[in-house]
This record gives C-alpha cells, sequence and structure tokens, in this order.
C-alpha cells in the first residue's frame, strides 16, 4: 500500500476506471480523427466522470511512454498514474505562469505565445525551440485556421461557448494551486480545509517566481522574447 | 585526444551491452558503487542520451504534417487549464502546442526515470524511478508533491552518492543542446526519419550503435564539446 497522506486527497483512478478511459479513449480518437470541434462536443457528452476528466487519457500516456522505453521495459501501474499526475501538474503550472502574464497585461485570451514565454520562464528552456518549430509549422500548415483568426469576433464566440460549457464540467473542489499549497505544510497535517483562494493564488505564484529566478540564474537562459 | 577517449568509452559501453549503451554502464555503476569514475562515466553516458533525444526531437518536428491526430486530446487539455477559475479564454492554438508539449515531457521524464530503472538493474518502470527523475532535475520540483516523501527518502541515499561523486545538475544538460542548436540538421538523418512510427524512437536507439550516419551525428556534437573547451 502506498503511504503518505496526500494520496488520500488525491483519488487515483482504479483497474476499472482505467478500462473506462480505454473505452472513452477509444472513443475520443474516432471523434479526434474527424475534426476538433466534433472531439470536443463528443467529449462533452461523455463528461459524466469527473475523475477521468482530471488527467489524460492513460491509453495514450502509455503509448507515449513506450516510444521512449525499449521494447523489453515494462512500466508499473503506479508509474503509470504517477505520469498520468505529472501531465496534469505541468499542463496547471504553466497555464498559472501564462494566465498570471495576460493578466498583468489585461488580456483575456491565453495564447501560444503565452505558454512558450511561461516555460522559458519556467526553466523549460530545450522545450522552446521545437515547440517553437511546431508552432510554425503548423501555421504554415492550417493556414485555414489563420484565415479564420481574420474574423475574431466569430472566432470568439465559438470559443467562450464551448470553453462555457466546459467549465460546467469542471469539478470546483479540485484545485491545483491548492494542492501545490498543500506542499507548504507538514505532510501529516495536511487537511483540505479550503483556504482562501486569494491566499492560496499568492503563495502559489510567489513560490513560482522564487523557482523562476533560481532557474534563470543557474540557467543563463536564452534570449526570452519570443 | 577527449573525441577519442569518449568514443573508446561509447563504444566499449556499445559493446558490452549491445543495443543499450546505459545498460553496460549499469553494469558498470553497480560495480563500483563507491567510485567517483564510474559514475562519473555513467552521468555523462545518461547526458549523451539526454542530449540525442532532444535532437532527435528537432529532427522529428521539421517534418510533422499531420495536426488533427495529435497525441492527447485537445478537449482534456482545455478542461485541465480550465480547472484555474481564473483562467478566462484560451486560444485555439494554446491546447494545440500543449499537446506537443506534454508529449515532450512524458518523453523526458520517462526517459530519465528509465535511467534510474537501470541504474538499478530493473527493467520494469517503477513509481521511485519517477520520484527519482524529479529529485535529479530542476525544472521538475514542481512536482515533488506528487511522489510520496518515502519514495524520496529511497532516491535521498543516491543524492548523497551523486554529491559525493559527481554533482548532478541541469545547466551541463542545458549548455550542450545550446551548442547542438547551432549545428545544422545532418541531411541522411533528417531524410531518414520523416514521420516515423510510434517505435522510432527506440528504432532509431538501437540503430544508434550500428548506424554510421548516427554516429557520425555523435561524433560531430563531440567535436562542438571539443570546439568549446
Amino acid at each position: 500500500m502506498e503511504t503518505g497522506g496526500f494520496h488520500g486527497y488525491r483519488k487515483l483512478p482504479n483497474t476499472t476506471a482505467g478500462l473506462k478511459l480505454s473505452v472513452s479513449d477509444m472513443n475520443m480518437r474516432q471523434q479526434v480523427a474527424s475534426s476538433d470541434h466534433s472531439a470536443a462536443t463528443g467529449e462533452e457528452n461523455e463528461c459524466t466522470v469527473r475523475e477521468q476528466d482530471r488527467f489524460m487519457p492513460i491509453a495514450n500516456v502509455i503509448r507515449i511512454m513506450r516510444k521512449i522505453l525499449p521494447p523489453h521495459a515494462k512500466i508499473s501501474d503506479d508509474a503509470k498514474e504517477t505520469i498520468q499526475e505529472c501531465v496534469s501538474e505541468y499542463i496547471s503550472f504553466i497555464t498559472g505562469e501564462a494566465n498570471e502574464r495576460c493578466q498583468r497585461e489585461q488580456r483575456k485570451t491565453i495564447t501560444a505565445e503565452d505558454v512558450l514565454w511561461a516555460m522559458s520562464k519556467l526553466g523549460f528552456d530545450d522545450y522552446i525551440e521545437p515547440l517553437t518549430m511546431y508552432l510554425h509549422r503548423y501555421r504554415e500548415l492550417e493556414g485555414d485556421r489563420t484565415s479564420m483568426r481574420g474574423e475574431p469576433l466569430g472566432k470568439r464566440t465559438v470559443e467562450y461557448a464551448t470553453l462555457g460549457v466546459a467549465t460546467a464540467f469542471v469539478p470546483p473542489p479540485y484545485h491545483h494551486h491548492n494542492g501545490y499549497f498543500g506542499a507548504a505544510m507538514p505532510m501529516g497535517t495536511y487537511v483540505r480545509e479550503a483556504p482562501p483562494n486569494t491566499a492560496s493564488s499568492h503563495h502559489h505564484h510567489h513560490h513560482h517566481h522564487h523557482h523562476a529566478r533560481g532557474i534563470s540564474n543557474a540557467h543563463e537562459p536564452n534570449a526570452r522574447s519570443i | 585526444m577527449e573525441t577519442n577517449n569518449q568514443q573508446q568509452q561509447q563504444q566499449g559501453a556499445q559493446a558490452q551491452s549491445g543495443p543499450y549503451p546505459v545498460a553496460g554502464a549499469g553494469g558498470s555503476a553497480g560495480a563500483g558503487a563507491g567510485a567517483p569514475p564510474p559514475f562519473q562515466h555513467l552521468l555523462q553516458q545518461q547526458q549523451q542520451q539526454l542530449q540525442m533525444f532532444w535532437s532527435y526531437q528537432r529532427q522529428e518536428i521539421e517534418h510533422v504534417n499531420d495536426f488533427k491526430n495529435h497525441q492527447l486530446p485537445l478537449a482534456r487539455i482545455k478542461k485541465i487549464m480550465k480547472a484555474d477559475e481564473d483562467v478566462r479564454m484560451i486560444s485555439a492554438e494554446a491546447p494545440i502546442l500543449f499537446a506537443k508539449a506534454c508529449e515532450l515531457f512524458i518523453l523526458e521524464l520517462t526517459i530519465r526515470s528509465w535511467l534510474h530503472a537501470e541504474e538499478n538493474k530493473r527493467r520494469t518502470l517503477q513509481k521511485n524511478d519517477i520520484a527519482a527523475a524529479i529529485t535529479r532535475t530542476d525544472i521538475f520540483d514542481f512536482l515533488v508533491d506528487i511522489v510520496p516523501r518515502d519514495e524520496i527518502k529511497d532516491d535521498a541515499a543516491l543524492v548523497g552518492a551523486t554529491a559525493s561523486g559527481v554533482p548532478y545538475y541541469y545547466p551541463p544538460i542545458g549548455q550542450p543542446a545550446g551548442m547542438m542548436i547551432g549545428r545544422p540538421a545532418v541531411d541522411p538523418a533528417t531524410g531518414v526519419y520523416v514521420q516515423p512510427p510510434s517505435q522510432a524512437w527506440q528504432s532509431v536507439w538501437q540503430s544508434a550503435a550500428e548506424d554510421a550516419s548516427y554516429g557520425t551525428g555523435g561524433a560531430g556534437a563531440q567535436r562542438s564539446l571539443d570546439g568549446q573547451s
């Protein structure tokens, strides 16, 4: 059995959940093949299980892991689940920093550039070049999206509606920031007492800055303008 | 001279372990658990593999042409982003970029974890391998809460061993990557690795020990290192 009170807070998907994820993953892959919008719509219909919304589908995660592992390597179930948690934490970590920049500049929409900026600030320097190339390739080959951007009103309406619906399925009690804030307390005394949102947010951001400065000093990062 | 030494070490490791140099290095580290030289050799091997990983990723992305079938579902990424109530609107490109970023993240975390499993002569990736990778890598500090305290304690001893032998920190890996950026992609390698299948990295990894062109790339990297020193 795994020890540590922290895991009592995060309910890990069990074997059955894994099976469900596999089925869901198959469905989503078919939908994704048709179009992104259809995928979003389809998944919204399936979002009766909140648990699985907090993690990437485990089948997708395992497939990516296997790309880098030798053929004879095996992956324990707890390793699979741990990577799932790490990916969600990574998305929230980067998103939090990107969103902070947006708010500072009084913008409402998180852009790809904000995401790249946040990664650079948080020390993921190796990721910047491949992702910048990826973004440029995307804009070259998916020109239709660029043209869609020429109609910001219609685009934003669709985007907002989709996000509005998506928000309804996100369980309010789940806060990555709270989880992160919990780290500051001794592990044995960790309990969810719903700390003030402002306080936890502030603490979270504070640590981010501290961490970023440390990373910057150690790495002598490349030019940060993207 | 340094180039020759590195090549000899690499070839020696490859000869010992066949397709997986690290396995040989792992054995070496196991044999001389307390001796700094073998551990330093192991660290060099690991850094070389991470450099090859990033170089390969750059080559792969140069030829990507399918943005419809992502490795990770965009809607799920959006929901995780929106879990933060402060997040208001997300441009369409952000989840697409995140899909690729998360793939790179999973790959890097997995390879770093696997290196730890091999150090312990195991073929099953376990949670404590991930804990070790998180502990050893500065940019993964934000993940320390996800692994239990006892997992980290197990690795603390190893970290101590590392400290006594050779300091292990991120900058040495970052700088070579910086040098790699300045180098043009190897044309033969570029041609060979266009849109590889899901097992592409493993086949590349295995052929690295045999493929002359890939070896040439490695030699080029070593020359860059010499150029710097």
